[in-house]
């Protein structure tokens, strides 16, 4: 298992890899954005004009499939970011990582600051087994994804647009629809409420997280011996693929179950 | 695996961050770029129904113009044909009219000729009569002039009754 770079900031723990990866997904983002909005056209628009055209006509339509387009408009920009920013991130740790080991645990440090992630994992292995020589890895490139207190923070925001969005917006239906069908079931309810926020971010980090953990396997297999390493070849070539695949889908539908959630608080019932 | 909830904040510092410079210089001018061209192939359309509904007004007025133009030709026909109709009716009016007045005129002329002749045959017939009278009662008539008289009377009453 890799350890997060993680140093004490006066009891503020920053995991410095997170912040790399933020960063550089948030960069590549706008970079992309940017570029591709740099020679804007009505009549005449370029490559990368077109593909995020193309991209935003895709959000769009699957905002409208979740609630009318009328009031889903204002969240066009939203999902678009979030569906980039998740692809984005959920592809970086795909392409290569970058691990530091570590053995002394006063040598873990960067600039200047303790890794306390790192030492805590040594100290732990020198007591469990005193004599032995301890090590820790710290994965410094990795998805952001592939976190859970990240992919969390994601779907807090959701949850917090979204019953923010009911509780001010559509008051009385929102409220309304804890107590129904009877209020009986207002726990069941709130119990509802609280796995949606749950499982939306575990399952973003759960798959991107598995994907990850598979990858390093199989470079552990590779490390491990000749014949592992050519049998590793084959295998991290479907497991890459497939991992595209899945961190293209977990985009999708991380940004999907958005709309849906927002979608259903802001759902007024006229029409029964 | 750990919870830390500052990667949580970081997070959403991040997103939140990313999704101010987005919206504010990528995706906003995007957007309206869209927009606009949707409003342009609207506009587009629009007057593509437009020209059409033009051309096919144009059309219409073309086929009433030439539907017009039809009639008045058929009528122009019509017209000339009652007027030269007319025109022959008149033409052989006035040769009836004409040949009548010939006639009537030829038929007075006849008349009036034959009057004259009648005239004159009878004053010729009186002379020479009273000229063979007189020839033949020389002797036994000697006032002409009672003679004559005598002799016009009674050719009167036989030119009376003839």
């Amino acid at each position: 298992m890799h350890e997060a770079p993680i140093i004490d900031l006066g009891g503020f723990r920053l995991d410095l890899s997170i912040v790399i990866m933020l960063v550089v997904t948030c960069a590549i983002v706008f970079i992309v954005a940017k570029l591709a909005t740099r020679n804007l056209s009505v009549e005449n628009p370029g490559k990368l004009q077109n593909f995020l055209e193309w991209a935003a006509e895709f959000v769009r339509n699957m905002i409208s499939s979740t609630m009318d387009w009328k009031k889903g408009k204002p969240f066009l920009s939203l999902a678009m970011t979030m569906i980039m920013f998740i692809f984005v991130a959920n592809m970086l740790g795909l392409l290569f990582g970058v691990v530091t080991e570590y053995t002394d645990a006063d040598k873990a440090k960067i600039f200047g600051k303790e890794i306390i992630s790192v030492t805590e994992v040594l100290h732990e292995q020198h007591e469990k087994h005193p004599g032995e020589e301890a090590h820790a890895e710290v994965a410094w490139w990795k998805s952001p994804t592939a976190d859970v207190s990240v992919t969390m923070g994601l779907a807090l925001l959701v949850f917090l647009l979204s019953h923010g969005l009911g509780l001010f917006k559509n008051t009385k239906n929102y409220l309304k629809h804890y107590v129904q069908p009877y209020p009986l079931f207002l726990p069941i309810n709130l119990i509802e409420q609280l796995s949606k926020l749950v499982t939306h971010g575990v399952r973003l980090f759960a798959n991107i997280f598995a994907g990850e953990v598979l990858i390093s396997t199989i470079m552990t297999l590779a490390k491990a011996s000749a014949m592992g390493a050519i049998f590793s070849v084959p295998l991290l070539m479907v497991w890459d693929g497939f991992s595209i695949f899945v961190g293209a889908i977990q985009a999708f539908v991380f940004v999907i179950l958005m709309m849906v959630y927002i979608s259903q608080n802001l759902e007024t019932h006229d029409e029964h | 695996m750990s919870f830390v909830w500052e990667n949580t904040v970081i997070a959403l510092i991040a997103i939140g961050i990313l999704y101010f410079l987005l919206n504010k210089y990528a995706f906003g001018p995007l957007f309206s770029v869209m927009e606009k061209r949707r409003e342009l192939v609207q506009q587009q359309l629009n007057e593509a129904a437009q020209t059409r509904e033009q051309a096919a007004a144009y059309v219409e007025e073309q086929k009433s113009a030439l539907q017009e133009a039809r009639k008045e030709a058929y009528e122009i026909i019509e017209q000339s044909k009652q007027t030269s109709s007319k025109q022959a009716a008149q033409l052989l009016q006035q040769a009836k009219e004409e040949a009548e007045r010939l006639k009537d005129e030829a038929v007075r002329d006849i008349q009036s000729e034959k009057n004259r002749a009648v005239e004159q045959l009878r004053s010729e017939v009186g002379a020479v009569s009273v000229k063979i009278a007189s020839k033949l009662i020389e002797k036994e008539v000697s006032e002409e002039k009672v003679q004559g008289e005598l002799v016009d009377q009674y050719l009167k009453e036989v030119g009376g009754r003839s």
